[in-house]
């Protein structure tokens, strides 16, 4: 029978006791990680936090396509651009299953590392992350359980692919307002942590980084090799250093180091700040605030494509039905909504950031934007998916099966304007994804300047 | 027999409740369509939209910056290398970011990290901000920043002026979520808030202008209800009776919901520069009113009866009324026959709105006379017992102007009136087309909007722009056409060629300006590498370095979004005509030179300020005399029909053109252009302008068989009457629109208000002298006849004694 006790209204007054009193439990009908630690969370939530049909009276059922016509139901659990982008835009999205078995929100290795490591992580005096000796952070999510609005970033900020070394074949399309791709662009992004891995070390002793991160364009034909080098320090006040390279004229182009607001290449929406919604350091941003906690509807699995060719996937709405990628949503019981200012830029175009954080994974399931006079900007959605589509699967160096991101929509709402990226299989170029360097000499072969400068002659 | 508009009065006085039915059904129907009216400013619809300038313009609506608003920060003092300055242009530049609309990408000034410099390291490159992350404060932060400017040739050239007194803040808005009269009243709140003893800001732009008209047009609804209470107060001192005030207004209430729910219905917006002819009809529908209603008193007098009254009035003013409303519409609708959006939806509205004044100026008007208090002062207002200075005043005056018409004076009047009008017709053919101005036309000389483009002006290359655009024949190339060496190719020569001219532009831009520059950087520095290889590798590897790590909005100026098409901007030093000209002539040249047609692309002559300028020009050359060519053969064949005259027709145009060409002459004496005001003003003033002729040729016809065939006292006895009423409705007109002219701050409605005035002013005395003049000069035979469709008269005799069958009266005084 079930506990009435545990309606909706009840989760909605204990969310917001938690989040006046700055409580960091998380779970309503019993905590959290001892759960996920015993590889079952069912039980930490009443149905009306886990079911799309009971949060909605029946509205909405799992496997219903949420449409300009049902959406309203549903409007408390999406953010406001993917709300509108299903109410005016003709997207469509589908309610699966909610997720109770933790291992489909991880990749087994940082899941494993981070229940090892849970409770061992605190804030220097200077505001970055370290172990309880004062070192750098062990590896896996820092704060399970986040306090404050600086500990729930870090979660997202230390390790953004949950891989020691992860390999991103990316197919990206930039849609006009029209409706029409305007542009088209192949690359790999590539990231190696150099601390806070999953093996516990510090990436050939670079103790005083966090990570190294390049990027480099395979397709079309007059921008392929134009590669980008951004190598992040493990101090968080500190900015990234930012080079690109330019194949035809054989330079090195120095970026300003804050320069964080600005595309890539012409056409993309969405700028360095926004990548995994801790595209900067955090501590050059401020003003920390978690300002709720609520349920969501979040793209967190099966979202993987694998079965298709090159993994790609399929495509709707939108005034030409080629703008929004399909998607998978679920119930997410529990998010923490964080908001941030960009303080230690101040020539940001953004006037602050919302994130809504599940809190089972620590992972970001929406992302927005506002501009300086409050008004919405951008979306920066991620589509996170366990590999495995049917039979079809990628595993891990242990045989589990992978887990990562598969796709992204970017949507600068102001000018209508959307990027929508699918991590593929393969890209031009040759390049083909991975989650683990596979006993590459990835540093050398793709992280320093003159490997970009190689990657510019291939 | 009964002629047809007289059994329709006696049907109308019969059905008096079913009529006023139908009038309360159709008002409430129109009334209906009151909530759709949409008054708004379109500014594209303003343009002739068959010209190839305009249809480039239509095509590339983003070159030549519509979209952006243009600060001008000025040290009075000294230059802008101070930190008070720099400080203020640092939270000026933050502060329209926060501009309702606008494009956070697309903010350019020297404080924004938009605007770089470039040094070259041990490694490369290293571009870097003009301006750090803080407003340099010391001597030596100032001084690093002034080295730094100096480093970066664009800057120098579009964002500082040349004595480094003045510097510019480009903000481009989305047009989707631009609401003009929002951004402008924030930005203009930053002028004021930015200005102080040391500082002059200036703003321009084209949605800096919107604003600005958007800011007047709700001061001429003011204006609006200001001119209409006065025409109210008019009539109340001219009538001075119930029956006299209620019927115009309401007749005029009505017509005017018929109009403005007419194109609520079609959900057609109305141009509220425009409105300045609204207001015109409802004077022209006042004045009417007053005509009508003073020949119902003159009715009312003999047959002490309102309806029989209203019935013959009715009767009687059907003919001319609605001759003289056809003329009317026939103005209105050619209009139209210009291809420009704005005047054709303004001729719709207006159309209409004059054909409505056919049902209710002739039939509700009649009803409301038949229904409403008959007036106890007739006989004053009608000249009978002690009537009013103000009527006797009309009267001598106009008794004096008549004996300028016939007999000896009339001679030397003829000989007056030849002699101006070969020298109206001489000077009126001198004038010019357009009346180029330095900034808009729309709003004073002296406005703030016209100041601040002549400041810019006068230190930047300015807002005089001609754009030749290189349009991609396919709009989705892959290989992004505007960064193919042919197109890059193609902008320098047109550039080199242009400079070359003999009225070179004082600046030229273009994509491959940008492109020169980041080849010369990335290959070190020296500028011997600043020209490009003539080869598809070659610009498109300089396209991306200029291009990487920003978005293609940076070079919205240039190039499109998509990189497909690009144009070629010159900035000119002014806009007057023989530089227009000199422009578009050079620029022809260049086009051929280079070839129009490419593989993948074609130059098209073009856009900007200037291009359109000419479009402007070239409507207004193209239909004014079509227009009034047109009008007079309309009005000839409809006068003719209904005088069943040819001389009548003759006789009625040969004044109103008179005006036209006076008109024109005056403007060309104090220096005005034909523009598209004056396109407007010659086909309503003709088309209106011509009623007072026909209500007084009308009543010469009637007085002529009263006064024996003479034509002295047909003359005099014409002009005391009608002539009367003419000169009450040209001064009602001139109390609703000359203080258009004073009150509004656009010129562009101001000066409308003015021809228009002076128009009517000009075919009032024209239709006085003139026209009396020509018909005792030429005596026609149609003035005898009795038949006349138009012919004012009755025998009232036949009521008094008898109430029917009176189709076939003689034509009888009616005093």
């Amino acid at each position: 029978m079930r506990i009435r006790k545990y309606d909706v209204d009840y989760s909605r007054r204990l969310f917001l006791e938690r989040t006046a009193q700055g409580a960091f439990a998380t779970g309503v009908l019993a905590p959290l990680w001892p759960l996920i630690a015993s590889g079952d969370m069912s039980k930490a939530y009443p149905d009306e936090l886990t079911s799309v049909e009971m949060y909605t009276k029946g509205k909405v059922k799992t496997g219903d396509v949420l449409t300009a016509s049902n959406v309203d139901a549903v409007k408390d659990l999406l953010d406001p651009i993917t709300f509108q982008q299903i109410k005016t835009m003709g997207r469509r999205i589908t309610v699966v299953e909610t997720v109770k078995d933790p291992t489909l929100l991880y990749p087994m290795a940082f899941l494993e590392t981070s229940l090892k490591n849970k409770g061992k992580a605190k804030l220097g005096a200077d505001g970055n992350i370290v172990d309880q000796a004062g070192d750098s952070w062990l590896g896996g999510i820092p704060f399970a359980e986040p306090k404050t609005g600086e500990e729930a970033i870090a979660n997202l900020t230390l390790s953004w692919g949950r891989h020691d070394y992860c390999q991103y074949a990316i197919r990206q399309w930039d849609i006009s307002p029209g409706g029409d791709p305007a542009y088209q662009y192949d690359f790999v992004w590539a990231e190696l942590q150099a601390n806070a891995r999953l093996d516990g070390t510090s990436f050939q002793n670079k103790k005083d980084l966090l990570r190294i991160q390049s990027v480099w364009f395979t397709s079309p034909q007059d921008v392929a090799g134009s590669s980008f080098l951004s190598t992040w320090y493990y101090d968080q006040h500190k900015y990234p250093d930012l080079y690109g390279y330019l194949p035809a004229f054989k330079r090195v182009r120095q970026f300003p180091t804050n320069q964080r607001f600005e595309p890539l290449l012409p056409g993309i929406t969405w700028f360095l700040s926004d990548a995994w919604a801790a595209g900067d350091p955090m501590l050059t941003w401020g003003n920390y605030k978690i300002v709720g906690r609520q349920p969501m509807l979040g793209a967190v699995s099966q979202n993987w494509h694998g079965s298709r060719k090159n993994w790609e996937i399929g495509v709707h709405g939108g005034p030409k039905g080629q703008t929004f990628l399909d998607a998978n949503f679920s119930m997410c019981p529990e998010c923490i909504v964080l908001e941030a200012e960009p303080v230690g830029y101040p020539r940001a175009p953004v006037g602050k950031k919302r994130v809504w954080i599940d809190v089972r994974n620590q992972q970001f399931v929406a992302y927005i934007t506002y501009d300086r006079r409050g008004e919405i900007w951008k979306s920066f959605e991620v589509g996170w998916s366990r590999y495995q589509d049917g039979s079809t699967l990628v595993k891990d160096p242990k045989g589990n099966s992978e887990w990562s991101w598969t796709y992204v929509l970017s949507h600068d709402i102001q000018a209508n304007r959307m990027s929508r990226a699918a991590h593929t299989e393969s890209c031009a170029g040759g390049y083909k994804s991975q989650l683990a360097d596979n006993g590459v000499d990835v540093y050398n072969k793709y992280l320093t300047n003159q490997a970009i400068t190689r990657l510019g002659q291939a | 027999m009964q002629s047809m508009r007289y059994r329709i009065a006696r049907w109308v006085m019969q059905h008096r409740g079913t009529t006023a039915a139908l009038f309360v059904a159709v008002t409430a129907f129109f009334g209906a369509g009151l909530r759709n009216v949409e008054l708004k400013t379109i500014f594209s619809d303003l343009l002739p939209k068959d010209d190839p300038y305009v249809q480039v313009f239509k095509d590339h609506p983003n070159f030549g910056n519509p979209l952006t608003v243009t600060l001008m920060v000025k040290r009075k003092d000294g230059d802008i290398y101070n930190a008070e300055t720099l400080g203020k242009l640092w939270q000026l530049t933050r502060d329209i970011d926060l501009a309702p609309g606008v494009d956070h990408d697309q903010i350019l000034s020297i404080a924004t990290e938009k605007a770089r410099y470039a040094e070259a390291t041990p490694e490369g490159i290293d571009m870097r901000p003009l301006m750090g992350d803080q407003v340099p404060r010391t001597p030596e932060e100032i001084a690093d920043f002034r080295g730094r400017v100096d480093k970066s040739p664009n800057a120098r050239a579009f964002l500082i002026s040349g004595d480094s007194s003045a510097t510019l803040i480009n903000a481009t808005f989305i047009e989707q979520r631009l609401d003009y009269g929002e951004a402008f009243k924030y930005v203009h709140g930053l002028v004021r808030k930015y200005s102080d003893a040391h500082h002059e800001v200036y703003m321009a732009g084209q949605p800096a202008l919107t604003g600005w008209v958007y800011e007047y047009e709700s001061q001429t609804y003011r204006i609006f209800a200001v001119t209409l209470g006065a025409l109210v107060l008019a009539l109340a001192f001219y009538m001075r009776n119930v029956v006299g005030i209620v019927t115009p207004i309401v007749t005029s209430l009505v017509a005017a919901i018929w109009g403005f729910g007419f194109v609520g219905w079609l959900k057609s917006p109305i141009e509220p520069l425009l409105l300045v002819v609204p207001l015109l009809l409802v004077a022209r529908s006042l004045s009417h009113c007053v005509q009508f209603t003073e020949r119902y008193y003159e009715v009312y007098a003999h047959v002490k009866d309102r309806v029989k009254a209203a019935e013959i009035t009715m009767g009687v003013m059907l003919a001319p009324s609605v001759l003289g409303i056809f003329c009317d519409i026939v103005g209105i609708f050619l209009i139209a026959i210009a291809p420009i959006p704005a005047m054709e939806r303004f001729a719709l509205f207006c159309g209409f709105w004059a054909i409505w004044l056919i049902p209710t100026g002739v039939i509700l008007i009649s009803l409301l006379l038949a229904s409403l208090p008959a007036p106890r002062n007739v006989d004053r207002l009608i000249g009978k017992g002690a009537s009013s200075g103000l009527h006797r005043g009309f009267r001598s005056l106009l008794s004096g102007v008549a004996r300028l018409s016939y007999g000896a004076p009339a001679r030397v009047t003829a000989v007056l009136m030849g002699v101006l009008a070969v020298l109206a017709v001489y000077t009126a053919l001198q004038i010019k087309i357009g009346n180029p101005v330095e900034g808009s036309n729309l709003l004073w000389d002296d406005s703030e909007y016209n100041q601040a483009v002549r400041q810019i002006n006068r230190n930047f290359p300015g807002v005089n722009t001609l754009e030749l655009v290189l349009e991609a024949k396919d709009r989705k190339d892959p290989q992004r056409v505007a960064r193919q060496a042919d197109t890059v190719t193609t902008m320098l020569r047109l550039q080199g060629l242009m400079e070359q001219g003999s009225v070179p532009p004082r600046a030229t831009l273009s994509f491959a300006d940008y492109l020169m520059e980041g080849n010369r950087l990335f290959a070190g520095g020296n500028p011997k590498w600043l020209p490009l290889d003539p080869d598809n590798a070659a610009t498109n590897a300089a396209a991306t370095a200029v291009t990487m790590g920003s978005s293609s909005k940076a070079f919205s100026h240039v190039i499109d979004f998509d990189q497909e098409n690009s144009t070629v901007s010159l900035w000119y030093k002014d806009n007057r005509q023989e530089t227009v000209d000199a422009a578009l002539k050079a620029a022809a040249a260049a086009i051929s030179i280079v070839g129009q047609d490419h593989p993948k692309f074609r130059v098209r002559l073009g856009t900007g300020t200037i291009a359109l300028q000419q479009a402007m020009n070239n409507v207004v050359e193209r239909f004014h005399w079509v227009i009034i060519g047109l009008l007079n053969v309309v009005i000839l064949l409809g006068c003719s029909l209904a005088y069943r005259s040819f001389v009548a027709g003759l006789v009625l145009l040969i004044p109103v053109n008179l005006a036209n060409f006076i008109l024109n002459a005056s403007m060309h004496l104090i220096g005005i252009g034909l523009d598209i005001n004056s396109l407007m003003v010659a086909a309503i003033g003709v088309g209106v302008g011509i009623d007072y002729g026909i209500y007084l040729l009308s009543r010469i016809c009637e007085e002529y068989h009263a006064h024996d065939h003479d034509w002295g006292r047909t003359i005099v006895a014409s002009l005391t009457t009608t002539g009367k009423a003419i000169m009450f409705t040209a001064t009602i007109m001139l109390i609703g629109i000359l203080p258009w002219y004073f009150l509004s701050g656009l010129k562009f409605m101001a000066d409308m208000g003015l021809l228009l005035v002076l128009t009517m002013l000009i075919n009032m005395v024209l239709a006085l002298v003139a026209l009396p003049l020509l018909v005792w000069m030429v005596k026609p035979s149609f003035v005898a006849r009795k038949d006349l469709f138009v012919g004012e008269g009755v025998d009232l005799s036949q009521f008094t004694a008898a109430d029917e069958d009176f189709g076939e009266s003689r034509l009888a005084e009616v005093k």
